[in-house]
């Protein structure tokens, strides 16, 4: 048994007799304060729920913009939105600790929704705007909804699942505010309760380890802390412009922007169409974006085949996640002026795990693990336990009693430190590939290696057979055109077979991939943009 | 511009997501955007910001997915330029 300390977190390394490894490391807690002045460090504090959250924010920056959706609301025009739902949920009985829908596109509709809802001591369950009717119908039942807030944009959908549920309550925000505000309705503004850090927040659907589709519940608590956990490392925190492109069910969309946004007093910008993504920066300019590397890199290739930055002239941070970033991309926004930080995340840790301190940056690590997360590492994989993660998945015992162990929650993503603490992502579990001669390989890992090419855009590994023992490893590449343009290099295939051998000779012989496919397009994605592995 | 210069723009614009010149070559007003040209919904996305910005065409309340072939883009520059 070994056991080993550094300077920037506490690492305990243990080796059994029965050969799991493991690796128990706490966060430094103190690691992200040398990254912001003092007066910025003092604003980062816990407040125990989202109605915490607004009571500050209101009493700090009532009168400030809050969200820009067309209309211009301030936190307090906000609130008497908020205040009106708050008054129809309650009006119709509905109560503490109730679970409540929220079926809207990223809108003012959906952030009234939600503040609304959990500051009454309610759960909101966040439904992505494209599930059609049945699909609506299916979580109203396996999540016991009592009622759902909808935007008014997709009545047409909600009036099918109304038909079936006699039992439920139905709300458009627009109509509960209109109706008040014309004096049509008696509806009257109801404020905000006092709520525990350990009451249900908010149902967030999540493929999880296993790829289906499950509810992730977290609580007021693990929620904040993953609010707060945004605001380390970088010093434009508080008083920013932030642009919305995440889909705000989802917790990168959610926790990183839009609670980010509302914490730090920041204006949040609502892009209602992607493509529609540079007009938007170009009006609202803002200060801040939190995106998927795929659309950083999409950002980066029209700018530059345009002529002109499309990231707007006020643009300082770009925080990227959700799916690996490369260092190339790091390094192309650092010649614009722009820090885009890699990050590490999970929908079951409220979103954020590690994050990348502005000045101590390593374009391939994930950064440091935030205050107060616990992180085990048990034969490679990273196992979590810490303030801001969540509860478990709502109606899946089975799923739940595999997903945890002695307290930590079972990531399935394979993992290194190094020796300052930095966090590192080699591959996910189910994703290892094992060889005839019995050695595994994380395609992730090669994958990584691959894309530190700057004339590699993506790439994707896997194995041939696909079923059983594999017997080869084959690699997927497609190329980053803007490289050859930047560099004045005729496109040829032949380049980048070359660059991939050149690398591929440098990986240990088990690890080399014997096949290798020259894409003359993307790969097929998922909704977030990832690659999809089953599909390419 | 007529459809034969809408379509050799477009071409040109494709090129942007496409290595492939032999495909390029190949490419025809049945062309299908996912499978010939092999745009997933980034690819998409970069063509139709694309256009608005060089071709001044707004594709605004139209939903991507109603894009199938090369054809359904032509005809829709044609009728909004």
């Amino acid at each position: 048994m070994s056991l080993g300390f550094c300077a920037f977190c506490e690492i305990a390394q243990l080796r059994f007799q029965r050969e799991i490894s493991m690796l128990t490391i706490k966060a430094n807690d103190n690691v992200f304060d040398k990254y912001a002045d003092s007066v910025t460090l003092k604003r980062i504090v816990q407040y125990g729920s989202v109605s915490e959250m607004w009571g500050h924010c209101l009493s700090e920056y009532g009168l400030m913009s809050a969200v820009v959706d067309g209309e211009d609301l301030t936190y307090s025009a906000l609130e008497k939105r908020i205040a009106l739902l708050r008054g129809a949920l309650l009006e119709n009985g509905l109560k503490r600790g109730d679970f409540v829908g929220i079926y809207a596109p990223n809108s003012v509709s959906f952030v009234v929704s939600f503040l609304a809802i959990t500051t009454c001591g309610m759960c909101a369950v966040l439904l992505p705007p494209h599930l059609n009717g049945e699909a609506v119908y299916g979580c109203v039942l396996k999540y016991g909804l009592k009622a759902l807030v909808y935007d008014s944009s997709l009545r047409e959908t909600v009036s099918s699942v109304k038909a079936r549920c006699s039992d439920v309550c139905f709300f458009s925000v627009e109509e509960c505010v209109s109706s008040a505000e014309s004096g049509s309705s008696a509806l009257r503004p109801v404020p905000a309760v006092d709520v525990l850090p350990s009451e249900n927040c908010c149902v967030v659907f999540t493929g999880g380890t296993t790829g289906r589709s499950k509810g992730a519940l977290l609580t007021n608590g693990a929620l904040m802390t993953g609010v707060r956990y945004g605001c380390y490392g970088y010093s434009n925190v508080f008083f920013q412009r932030y642009l919305l492109i995440l889909p705000l069910t989802h917790v990168f969309g959610l926790i990183r922007t839009l609670l980010t946004s509302l914490y730090t007093g920041s204006s949040l910008y609502i892009c209602r169409n992607n493509k529609d993504m540079f007009r938007d920066i170009a009006l609202h300019k803002p200060t801040v974006l939190v995106m998927v590397p795929a659309l950083a890199e999409l950002a980066l290739s029209l700018s530059k085949q345009l002529g002109r930055n499309l990231l707007g002239g006020d643009l300082k941070t770009v925080i990227a996640g959700a799916a690996v970033v490369s260092p190339y991309l790091v390094t192309e926004y650092g010649k614009l002026g722009i820090d885009l930080f890699p990050g590490y995340g999970l929908t079951e840790s409220a979103n954020l795990v590690s994050g990348n301190p502005e000045m101590r940056r390593e374009p391939t690590s994930v950064g440091f693990l935030y205050p107060g997360i616990e992180a085990r590492v048990v034969d490679g994989e990273l196992w979590l336990k810490g303030p801001n993660m969540f509860s478990g998945y709502v109606g899946e015992d089975e799923e739940n009693s595999s997903a945890f162990e002695d307290g930590y929650f079972k990531t399935g993503d394979l993992v290194r430190f190094d020796n300052d603490g930095l966090l590192y992502i080699t591959g996910r579990k189910k994703e290892v590939i094992v060889l005839s001669s019995g050695e595994k390989v994380s395609p992730e890992a090669l994958e990584t290696e691959f894309c530190k090419s700057d004339c590699i855009q993506d790439c994707l590994v896997c194995a041939s057979p696909s079923a059983g023992e594999a017997e080869r490893l084959i690699l997927q590449v497609y190329p980053r055109k803007s490289y050859f343009k930047e560099n004045g290099i005729g496109y040829s295939e032949a380049f980048v077979r070359k660059e991939v051998e050149r690398i591929n000779s440098a990986l240990p012989s088990a690890q080399r991939v014997s096949e290798v496919a020259v894409r003359d397009n993307d790969f097929v994605r998922t909704p977030n943009m990832k690659i999809d592995r089953a599909r390419n | 511009m007529d459809r034969a210069e809408i379509f050799e723009k477009l071409k040109e614009i494709l090129s942007g997501a496409m290595e492939n010149s032999t495909r390029l070559d190949a490419l025809n007003e049945e062309s299908d955007l996912r499978y010939d040209v092999g745009l997933n919904s980034v690819g998409l996305l970069y063509i139709v910001i694309t256009i608005e910005e060089t071709m001044n065409v707004s594709f605004d309340g139209v939903l991507f997915d109603d894009f199938h072939k090369v054809r359904d883009v032509i005809d829709y520059i044609e009728a909004h330029q």
